[in-house]
């Protein structure tokens, strides 16, 4: 039963991709919500087998590692296969009503979609470094690809810039693991795991892994390597920006907690996880402040990314040198985090690009009087602006509370101010945008009314962000039972 | 002094970087390796059907990075032509008329297609296979572009698509049946293996020559207008 699950999850995404692009905008999004359905099913069953019986390993082509590339299918990885098959499902529905179906270029969405699917897999599933390295390029050309979708001028120049960070990134990450590859004589990151644990080659593997933070923090967005984010999630048509936001920045981000949590004990240092910690922090302060001053509303959007990602980065300096509980706790609130920003962020964007239809314009002071003609996409636009500010009972709440926690059991009380004061610009920002569309003087009568369709999706991921604060214990508890299972394998 | 100041930090970073890398590198000769993969490979190459073993391991050992690598080409070959302006493939403009490069392709253009096809068969004993077979089909495309022979199966079209997307189908297809048939996932049956790799191997080739010839040709033009959404 689960190398057939395993088979549909890996095999659906690529086959998929091939039969979009063979079909036209209309069929092919047909056949993508047939497929959508597939992906959510199979990822479900996954998630309730490794809650059952816990992680396993899943070697390809039925060679062990390090011969082979083995798969990891732990408790973690689940969870981020799932959030990744409901976000995306969410912005594959609300993109084929979105885009216009008779632009010849759209249909080139559908097959890039699901390489980005198909990569982001990969990436939660890759326990091989260059496995890995795969990964990240196919998301990054994806992303890249559906960025300059169509062609015009402003989105190829931010496209571009978009390509040349993520190479430079995929640069330094691939120099890393050839210096690990060479170090180790072999690429499985668990084999290299334990190969530190025995006290074997220590000496200079930290400057690859230093390398291969570079790399990853890039492509992560991570301040002051922020530029490229916000002209390329601007740009984008917003189904895509969601996509971007809410998985593709967490797919870096997601190898390089991977890879703090495996061998930063050994290889890691005290400097390095505090540098990460207080980048973090000052993307929560520079991102919020820059979302606060932002004229036009899908780059309020982006910037907010900027922001929100810098708290993930507080996951390095509180699993430093720290008890087994403190650990487990920052990693809780790292997976808590990274789901609820994706939620609230795909929701945002998805209801960012319901209000710029309605309005036509993608400045913020056009949005005004919009409070009369669309409530429910601005509502839902608000309902995930609560989740990004921290407040109860949403899931960035509770990810900020036991951030909160796991700062006083180590100590580091230094990062209660970022908390608070992050928690403090995003109201100011989302409360910038309500005050924007409730301005009463505005002499525009005519709105273009989105369906039904289009104002639902959001609304169902911001409600699922919101409860997320509520449903946190069952995600934890798969997600925390599985890291115990995946270690020392 | 901004300027100095500049030189000065990009001095230093490239300074530091080459430190660590040289650092790192005198520390790699100076470890033996805790696995031997090398030995490993060599034991294990009388099951993976080839004797090349950089082709064992791409297309058995490794073969779910090499799949993937060739959806990276695919997804290279979609954005080119997602970008392409259609025209450009009649734009007269864009031929040479050198006496040269016509009397030049007589003789290179067979020659190319031979060396790929033996680029292609060499695969399984000695260096070569699909990639560099590709590259140089593709290389052979593009002086017949040049010399202005019109190949109207890289107008963007489903003949396209289908040769884009083809090498990838059949490593799929390969794949999924060796997963339905109750291994797992790339896993082939050992007396089949040999087959299959070329199999594989053929239509990759026409499949990475396609992508790079695609990306050759389209030209990233659209004077389309689409509603505003973003802009800085």
């Amino acid at each position: 039963m689960t190398l057939w699950l395993m088979a549909g999850l890996l095999f659906t995404p690529l086959a998929w991709a091939v039969l979009t692009l063979l079909t036209g905008f209309r069929r092919g999004r047909a056949i993508t919500w047939l497929g959508i359905v597939i992906q959510v099913l199979v990822s479900l069953a996954l998630w309730a087998v490794v809650a059952a019986e816990g992680g396993f390993q899943y070697p390809l082509g039925g060679w062990q590692a390090p011969l082979g590339i083995e798969l990891r299918m732990d408790g973690l990885a689940v969870t981020f296969v799932l959030l990744t098959a409901l976000v995306a499902a969410a912005s594959g529905l609300h993109a084929g009503f979105y885009l216009d179906p008779d632009k010849d270029w759209h249909r080139y969405f559908w097959p890039l979609f699901w390489f980005l699917w198909a990569g982001l897999n990969v990436v939660w599933l890759g326990n091989d470094l260059f496995n890995l390295y795969v990964g990240l390029e196919l998301i990054s050309l994806a992303a890249v690809g559906l960025v300059a979708l169509g062609g015009q001028s402003e989105a190829l120049r931010a496209a571009i810039r978009y390509l040349m960070a993520a190479l430079l990134g995929s640069l330094a990450y691939l120099l890393g693991v050839a210096l690990f590859y060479g170090q180790f004589g072999s690429l499985s990151l668990s084999g290299i795991a334990s190969a530190l644990n025995q006290d074997i080659a220590v000496e200079g593997s930290g400057f690859a892994l230093i390398l291969m933070f570079f790399g990853l923090a890039l492509k992560t967005a991570l301040f002051p390597m922020h530029r490229w984010l916000p002209p390329a999630h601007g740009i984008a048509r917003s189904p895509v920006s969601a996509l971007l936001s809410a998985l593709v920045v967490k797919g870096s981000f997601y190898i390089a907690a991977r890879l703090w949590l495996e061998l930063g004990a050994t290889l890691g240092s005290l400097a390095l996880a505090q540098l990460l910690g207080v980048l973090g922090g000052m993307a929560v302060f520079w991102g919020g402040w820059q979302a606060f001053r932002h004229s036009k509303l899908k780059q309020v959007v982006a910037y907010s990314s900027v922001a929100q990602i810098g708290y993930l980065f507080l996951l390095f300096p509180l699993t430093w040198n720290t008890t087994e509980a403190v650990i487990i706790q920052a990693q809780q609130a790292m997976t808590l985090q990274v789901i609820s920003h994706a939620l609230a962020k795909a929701a945002m964007f998805l209801s960012a690009g319901n209000l710029i239809l309605s309005v036509g314009s993608n400045r913020l002071n056009a949005l005004a009087g919009v409070s009369h003609f669309l409530p429910f996409s601005l509502f839902s636009f608000g309902l995930a602006g609560v989740s990004l500010m921290g407040l109860p009972p949403t899931g960035g709440f509770a990810a900020k509370w036991l951030f909160l926690q796991a700062s006083l059991a180590t100590g580091q009380w230094w990062w209660l101010v970022v908390l608070l004061g992050g928690g403090l610009l995003s109201a100011a920002y989302v409360f910038r945008v309500y005050r924007a569309s409730f301005v009463e003087d505005s002499d525009i009568d005519h709105f273009f009314h989105p369906s039904r369709r289009l104002e639902i999706i959001p609304m169902i991921l911001a409600l699922l962000s919101l409860g997320l604060g509520l449903m946190a214990e069952p995600v934890l508890s798969v997600m925390a039972l599985a890291f115990a299972n995946g270690e020392g394998t | 002094m901004t300027r100095v100041l500049a030189i000065l930090t990009v001095t230093a970073v490239c300074f530091a970087f080459l430190s660590g890398l040289v650092y790192s590198i005198w520390q790699i000769g100076a470890t033996t390796t805790p696995v031997d993969l090398p030995a490993l490979l060599a034991g294990n190459l009388d099951d993976s059907g080839v004797e090349n073993p950089v082709t064992a391991v791409l297309l058995n050992f490794r073969s779910y990075d090499t799949l993937l690598e060739i959806g990276v080409l695919v997804i290279a070959g979609i954005a080119g032509i997602s970008v392409a302006k259609t025209s450009s493939l009649e734009d007269p403009e864009l031929r040479t008329s050198d006496e040269l490069l016509y009397a030049l392709q007589r003789w290179l253009v067979p020659l190319t297609l031979l060396l790929a096809g033996y680029l292609l068969w060499a695969g399984s004993d000695r260096p070569g296979g699909a990639f560099q077979a590709g590259a140089v089909l593709a290389a052979s495309g593009v002086l017949m572009r040049l010399g202005g022979i019109p190949m109207d199966f890289l107008r963007p079209g489903l003949m396209l698509r289908l040769g884009l997307s083809l090498g990838f189908s059949v490593f799929l297809l390969v794949a999924v049946a060796s997963a339905l048939s109750g291994s797992r996932f790339l896993a082939y049956p050992p007396e089949m293996a040999r087959t299959l790799i070329v199999a594989i191997e053929t239509v990759l080739t026409l499949s990475i020559a396609m992508v790079l010839l695609a990306l050759f040709v389209s030209a990233p033009i659209n004077n389309a207008e689409e509603p505003e959404e973003g802009g800085s």
